[in-house]
């Protein structure tokens, strides 16, 4: 499991809002949900698959992977974690993320963030 | 991309320089339809990928995987390289299934579109298959080195020796 992609997961599980006493979690699990929590926010983050790779003295020296971080949120604005989500993205994966995806289900009503990123393993 | 011109007097140079950005943008248009293919053509081997199962309703929290009709509407839905557009100084063109149109699923209408981004990026109720964002990223440099391998191939075109 990639260095990066191992502090990205235990950075993403701390988040939090607020201080103190009215610290509120986001229930982030790695790859699936066995059953979905019922809260208003929760998130899904995944490693995918290999990229790309670079060879030297015939040997994989480098490796890029490419995962996803999913916030399923009943709020329009993601109930505060977007931002927060991003920053993460952005302190660990040195930049290398985009947001692929952004969709209302109208079944749920669910709102649907989905960021592609990459790091190096 | 370096090129070299050569010329003998002013009136041959603005002859040259005349004609470079209608060559240009030929060559160009050409290599990137060349690339674009690559990049078209693991789209549809990646779809061969998508795993399902048979429809079930996802219930208590559990998602479930696309079904083998889903599966079915996005690999016979239209997909490929999209119309180009040139603004003069870039020719761009997009991947997908923009203009897939629409399929009926369980007596329902929906996009096509809809139904491939559902299982590219996932709901709340049914599990990811990022089958689209991995043929990109995975064929991204080899899109890249046939656009160049394109371009070098019709130097000759540009007629600038």
């Amino acid at each position: 499991m990639p260095e990066e992609y191992t502090s990205l997961v235990t950075a993403l599980k701390a988040l939090y809002q607020g201080e103190g006493k009215n610290k509120v979690t986001l229930p982030m699990a790695e790859d699936e949900w066995t059953t979905r929590p019922e809260t208003v926010s929760y998130g899904i983050v995944a490693l995918e698959f290999e990229v790309d790779a670079l060879y030297g003295d015939n040997v994989k020296k480098c490796t890029s992977y490419e995962g996803s971080v999913d916030l399923y949120s009943l709020n329009r604005d993601g109930a505060g974690w977007v931002p927060l989500i991003t920053a993460t993205l952005t302190e660990h994966c040195e930049g290398a993320w985009s947001l692929n995806h952004h969709t209302y289900e109208r079944e749920t009503g669910l709102f649907h963030w989905e960021w592609a990123f990459q790091v190096e393993g | 991309m370096p090129f070299k011109i050569e010329f003998t007097g002013m009136d041959e140079l603005i002859r040259k320089m005349d004609k470079l950005p209608e060559v240009a943008a030929k060559v160009a248009a050409e290599s990137l339809y060349e690339g674009a293919g690559v990049v078209a053509d693991a789209v549809s081997g990646a779809v061969q990928g998508i795993a399902t199962e048979p429809f079930k309703y996802a219930k208590g929290g559990k998602r479930r995987k696309p079904s083998p009709e889903e599966k079915a509407i996005v690999s016979n839905a239209r997909h490929g390289v999209a119309k180009f557009k040139n603004d003069g100084n870039t020719i761009q063109t997009s991947i997908g299934y923009q203009k897939a149109g629409y399929a009926t699923l369980k007596g329902k209408t929906k996009p096509v579109p809809v139904i491939v981004n559902a299982i590219n990026s996932g709901t709340s109720f049914m599990q990811k298959q990022p089958f689209l964002r991995k043929a990109f990223s995975k064929s991204k440099s080899a899109a890249i080195a046939t656009i160049q391998a394109g371009i070098e191939a019709r130097a000759d075109q540009f007629d600038l020796g």
